[in-house]
């Protein structure tokens, strides 16, 4: 019956073909990047960008940054630990992770975990709320969050230090260098971060036992122009992790984690009048160690590689349409201590059309099919449109099937895999209005996911655990986003609200999920004059349900941080910050009996040279 | 029309944001919890929220989370694997927080904690003024299991006995400790045998592949071995064996079907009482063969599975863990299977403790 309701939600919205709009012609820019559809096929979605300046206002982790940044809700076994997100009301694994245009969450757990990533090496993250499956794949139904490197083919040459000191002997270290011409572009990076970790429990004689962690990683993106038409490029990541996993209030911990991760690109991009092609080769590697006793030598271990091939052909036919076909070939490996050596390989297709069908009006269609003989593949779609009746508003509507493929865990791992699994697949609507006045803009997104088929490791009647295509669920939502901006003469000033409404629920048992809050808020203000600056963030987590009959739950908390910054020169400069985290030293949890650190400090120096 | 709409619901969100309900009303503790059965409710792994039911033998009070409720502000632990009675104590054993809690047994009041010489304690016995517990040590290790010993009076640490991998269940009978070894991340088969004025290994007898329960009547003991389950390397068929206590040998074996593992051996009025996976079977100690029809079986009271069992007060007890995720369920049978009543527990019941 949902499903009616969502197809006539979606015939509603068919009536705005009345209207119309042109588009721009895409131009041939100097920045590149390698996700191409996230421009130009993402119109009909929420697209929330977060810059370089924002960024590197936040603290390293992605979960910090998207945390007090976006709608997306994390649960964090501790600080810098295993850091899942809820998108949208989704599980972990229903949400996308795309670095440079390829899709990076793990072939093992099929998620992503956001404190294994370092958001300085990036020179911006955009997040896409929704369906994106038919563009990047398995994973994307609550969303996708995607990591850019840019290559810049100007001459320059900058050098970038940032370097920061926090208690609990936590020490975070990135350079940056960028040397291009109008010929070559490479950009490299460096990371280091690393804490003892050893934060107080506030309200309990504990500290955060076995915390310590560190990471480091490296990134080298290099672009070369042939001639004006062809383009090689390359990006290339490693990400080395080390952490202890820490105790909680009720017991500590010996166990250790390790992981390595390496991620290679490699891009051939050609201009041909009006059509772009594009030739990547990708090779992901990732490999985790598990000591339950670091002090033992016993460890069990897991490894996935992949290597992609894709095709993508871009077809410009004229002023008003836009026609995109892509074939993508990947094929993965896994094994470990639990799983034996499996091999997948998938082969999918799929056409998208952009068409600006009147000046105010365009739509988007797209179309995916893999073949595999691991699962049952549903063909996907997404239909979207964008109608802006006035300069100042904007509505979009998307209509999406998406899905998330098994992982190697779920079907391989030794006597309890279940080779059987489906995927899951949704079918999600959404409604997005836009309004934007000259400094503020303003979005109210409602939307709708059926989830069928929900994997879950579950019970039977003797206790043994094994996954299964357990439940549907049915998500409905509100996310509100509020911005506003503005510069007079030395000064500039930034406000920005988010606030997310989810009810995600068992269709069943006719409960929330765990671990998902019914409301999310989030305030950030920054200020500067000058060579002055300041900024203050705040977080609000409702309620969530630690059990699934709902009779169990952790409560809401408020937490903020407040910074200041000063900049002494202006090309080259000196940036001197510090900050307070949790600024009322608020006692807090985001996974039971896991508190997160009271009031801390930051103190950062970034040279710009 | 679909904005009025949206702008309803949010208006409704707000609505709901500013009347959530709050929280547990909190209960006043019972004067005492005697006359009635302690339900141990293991908790999520890694929630730290292990605590005890209390529910009386006439089954018309009941009260969880009895720890909390009586010692507000400490955290039981994580993972309560067991709870020994012994004197005016009870001893929790808490599996991930490596630690025994010791409450005054009908006040609930907690005494002391034990803290050291424990590395993923799981069961616990007493003999001869001393407390026997099982240790894994690390489960992933073959060659550190230990029973530790501690002194009744005071709680000191007596010393270690090193035994084979994965110690499990523990039983005492005149002056010795029997301890069955399930296995830890490995399969065991092996019963230990310790003296326990002596705090020192007799002998080792060998049974069936994961001895899970034992009960003894006279001079034998019954062991109630699973067998390797399904997702084992090897699958191995349940047995139930009889060892004769004086020679410390096995003396009769019954074997179950290779995909048949059998748990929570219980005899109780002479009779024989086991499970397989939702079926409750009863038989004989002089049966030869093993019966094909079950007592009885939880499936029609949507009972999910048998996390624990105990035969009882002329009743049969079983806790359902459900989905281990939700509070669990405790159902009450009369001995012939009749259903009397059920009640919803904490998170994965995992024992029944008469008081």
């Amino acid at each position: 019956m949902t499903l009616k309701k969502t197809f006539v939600f979606f015939a509603l919205l068919m009536c705005q073909f009345i209207c119309a709009q042109q588009d721009t012609i895409t131009i041939l820019e100097n920045v590149v990047v390698s996700d191409n559809q996230l421009k130009k096929f993402s119109n009909t979605q929420s697209v929330l960008k977060i810059n370089d300046s924002i960024i590197k206002k936040n603290q390293a982790s992605l979960t910090s940054l998207l945390n007090y940044n976006t709608t997306i809700y994390f649960k964090e076994n501790g600080l810098g630990m295993v850091s899942s997100p809820s998108f949208r009301g989704t599980t972990a694994q229903q949400t996308a992770v795309i670095w440079n245009g390829i899709n990076i969450n793990s072939q093992l757990n099929g998620q992503t975990d956001f404190n294994l990533i370092s958001t300085k090496n990036f020179e911006n993250i955009s997040v896409r709320a929704g369906g994106g499956s038919v563009i990047y794949g398995s994973s994307a139904i609550g969303g996708s969050v995607h990591l850019n490197n840019e290559l810049n083919f100007k001459n320059q040459f900058k050098n970038e230090l940032q370097t920061s000191f926090g208690s609990f002997s936590t020490f975070g270290l990135n350079y940056k260098m960028l040397l291009s011409s109008q010929k070559f572009s490479s950009n490299f990076s460096f990371s280091h971060n690393s804490s003892k970790n050893d934060y107080p429990y506030l309200n309990y004689d504990l500290k955060n036992q076995n915390g310590e962690f560190k990471n480091t990683s490296f990134n080298f993106n290099f672009g070369f122009k042939l001639n004006n038409f062809n383009y090689i490029k390359t990006y290339n990541q490693v990400f080395d992790s080390n952490r202890n996993l820490s105790g909680t209030l009720a017991a500590d911990s010996k166990s250790n984690y390790q992981d390595f991760t390496s991620r290679n690109l490699i891009e051939w991009i050609s201009f041909q009048n009006q059509f772009t092609s594009s030739l990547k080769f990708a090779f992901l590697s990732e490999r985790y160690k598990y000591f339950e006793d670091k002090n033992s030598d016993g460890f069990s271990f897991g490894k996935a590689e992949s290597f992609i091939s894709r095709y993508d052909l871009n077809y410009q036919l004229n002023s008003k349409i836009t026609l995109n076909s892509i074939i993508d070939f990947t094929k993965s490996k896994g094994f470990g201590t639990d799983i034996d050596e499996n091999k997948r390989t998938v082969f999918s297709g799929l056409l998208l059309l952009k068409h600006q069908l009147f000046t105010k009006f365009l739509y988007e269609i797209g179309l995916r099919k893999e073949i595999t003989t691991n699962y049952q593949s549903p063909v996907l779609f997404s239909l979207g449109t964008n109608y802006a009746p006035f300069t100042f508003y904007k509505i979009k509507a998307n209509f999406s099937r998406n899905y998330r493929v098994p992982t190697f865990n779920d079907l391989y791992w030794q006597g309890l895999g279940n080779s059987s699994l489906k995927p899951e697949s949704s079918l999600q609507v959404e409604l997005g209005n836009e309004i934007s006045f000259k400094n503020i803009t303003f979005s109210i997104t409602g939307y709708q996911i059926k989830l069928i088929d929900l994997i879950q490791w579950s019970p039977n009647s003797s206790g043994v655990w094994t996954p299964k295509n357990i439940k549907n669920v049915t998500t409905k939502g509100v996310e509100t986003i509020l911005n506003y901006d503005k510069n007079y003469k030395n000064h500039h000033l930034v406000l920005n609200t988010i606030y997310a409404y989810t009810v995600s629920t068992d269709e069943k048992e006719n409960v929330q999920l765990i671990y998902v809050p019914f409301h999310k808020t989030t305030f950030s203000t920054s200020y500067s004059y000058k060579n002055f600056g300041l900024f203050y963030q705040f977080l609000y987590n409702g309620k969530v349900f630690t059990s699934s009959d709902n009779e169990n739950s952790l409560k809401s908390y408020k937490v903020s941080n407040a910074g200041i910054e000063y900049q002494i020169g202006s090309k080259n400069f000196i940036k001197i910050g510090f900050q307070i985290n949790n600024l009322l030293n608020v006692d807090y949890q985001s996974v039971l009996v896991r508190p997160l650190p009271g009031r801390n400090f930051n103190l950062n120096f970034n040279f710009k040279f | 029309m679909k904005i009025k709409q949206l702008l309803f619901g949010l208006f409704i969100a707000t609505f709901f944001a500013s009347c959530s309900k709050d929280e547990i009303i909190s209960e006043a503790p019972l004067p005492a919890y005697n006359s009635g059965i302690l339900i141990l409710n293991q908790g999520g792994f890694n929630s730290g929220n292990a605590n005890v039911s209390y529910l009386s033998n006439d089954f018309n009070t009941l009260q969880n989370n009895i720890f909390s409720t009586v010692n507000p502000g400490v955290i039981m632990g994580d993972t309560g694997q067991d709870i020994g009675l012994n004197g005016q104590y009870a001893y929790i054993v808490v599996n991930v927080s490596n630690k025994i809690q010791i409450v005054n047994r009908f006040t609930f009041k907690l005494i002391a904690t034990i803290t050291a010489n424990l590395n993923n304690p799981r069961y616990i016995a007493f003999s001869n003024g001393k407390m026997f517990v099982t240790n894994w040590g690390n489960p992933g290790s073959t060659t550190d299991d230990y029973v530790a010993t501690f002194n009744i009076t005071d709680n000191t640490f007596l010393g270690n006995i090193p035994v084979v991998e994965g110690p499990e269940h523990i039983l005492v009978n005149a002056g010795k400790v029997y301890v069955a070894h399930k296995g830890a991340y490995g399969y065991g088969n092996k019963i230990t045998v310790i003296d326990a004025a002596l705090s020192s290994v007799i002998t080792t007898i060998t049974v069936g592949d994961v001895p899970d329960s034992m009960r003894i009547v006279g001079t034998d003991m019954f062991v109630l071995c699973s067998g390797n389950p399904s997702y084992a390397p090897t699958e191995t068929a349940g047995k139930l064996s009889k060892i004769n206590l004086t020679t410390n040998t096995v003396s009769s074996s019954i074997n179950f079907s290779i995909t048949s593992h059998p748990s929570n051996l219980d005899i109780y009025n002479n009779d024989i009482y086991y499970t397989v996976d939702e079926k409750i079977f009863k038989t004989t100690q002089l049966a030869t063969t093993l019966p094909s029809t079950p007592l009885f079986t939880t499936t029609p009271q949507g009972a999910y599975g048998i996390y624990s069992f105990e035969v009882e007060n002329n009743k049969i007890f079983i806790g359902d863990a459900g989905n281990y995720s939700a509070n669990g369920k405790v159902y009450i049978y009369s001995l012939t299977g009749v259903l009397e009543t059920s009640k919803t527990v904490g998170i994965i019941p995992a024992g029944f403790y008469f008081n």
